[in-house]
């Protein structure tokens, strides 16, 4: 009886570990979607290892890239109190000092009521309510310029890009 | 005992970190700097820590007061290179550096200042 306790507590053990690294490998996707523009999508709870994690990802990939500007995306983000702020806030800091704009996106209106209800203002950071509406802004900040094609017919092909 | 060379190219003066700074090092440069920016009388300032790896409070704070000295000369600085470990750890010593304009690298820099410098001019016309 004790020993199949043991056992099965045992297997319960491993079952945690494989998970936990399970999601240690998918929290921190950096994705360029465009030529000097990454994006981070943030998806589930902040804590300071990962929020440390992410950082670290993040500024690599902007040396590595050369990327200007970052949209880091809090739609996956269910809660953002005053600890997942100051991560987000740290993250936006250590880019910032390496010279890149970043921009967090994604911003719900429970999100934006939280943050203003506990008195806290994402103090000079650029904030749109949608991925979208962030990757515009980025547009219009390296003066790129989309236009649907001039034949008006739709395609599948993507849309014409003017520099 | 290592010295920060002090290059001008036309309106903006070039400071590369070539080696670790200790506190005495870091002094000389904000002295230098200040120094040279009122002998040449340019509006730009460059520092480039592409070689710094690791930093302190001391220099974090510093690097504050220098681009502060400038603006009070009329210079803008803008710090090109900062490493990913310099930049967490900058963060985690909770300096933020509010007031410095930064890029990736020289190049970047470089263009950022010409940028300025000619909405500068603009302005005084």
């Amino acid at each position: 009886m004790v020993a199949k306790f043991t056992n099965s507590q045992g297997e319960l053990r491993g079952m945690i570990e494989e998970q936990r690294r399970t999601i240690v490998e998918l929290q921190t996707p950096v994705i360029q979607v465009w030529d000097s523009i990454l994006a981070l999508p943030v998806v589930g709870s902040l804590d300071t290892a990962r929020a440390q994690d992410m950082t670290e990802a993040l500024l690599e990939r902007i040396v590595q890239t050369g990327s200007e500007i970052v949209l880091v995306d809090i739609t996956g983000v269910p809660v953002v109190d005053t600890a997942v702020a100051k991560h987000l806030l740290d993250t936006v800091h250590a880019a910032r000092l390496l010279g890149a704009e970043v921009l967090i996106v994604g911003v719900t209106s429970r999100v934006a009521m939280t943050l203003v209800h506990l008195g806290l203002d994402l103090g000079g950071v650029t904030t749109r309510t949608t991925l979208a509406k962030g990757l515009q802004f980025a547009f219009a900040r390296l003066g790129i310029e989309v236009l649907p094609r001039s034949n008006g017919t739709s395609s599948h092909a993507p849309n014409k890009l003017t520099t | 005992m290592a010295r920060v060379p002090i290059v001008r190219v036309g309106a903006t003066l070039i400071a590369t970190v070539q080696d670790e700074l200790c506190d005495s090092d870091v002094m000389l440069l904000q002295e230098e700097l200040s120094a040279t920016l009122e002998r040449t009388g340019v509006h730009a300032v460059l520092l480039d820590l592409t070689t710094v790896q690791t930093v302190d409070s001391f220099l974090g704070r510093l690097l504050n007061d220098v681009a502060a000295e400038m603006r009070l000369l009329g210079a803008q600085t803008v710090i090109v290179g900062i490493q990913p470990a310099v930049a967490i750890t900058l963060v985690e010593l909770g300096l933020n550096l509010k007031g410095v304009t930064t890029a990736l690298d020289v190049d970047k820099g470089m263009r950022l200042l010409q940028h300025s410098l000619r909405v500068h001019d603009l302005g005084r016309m």
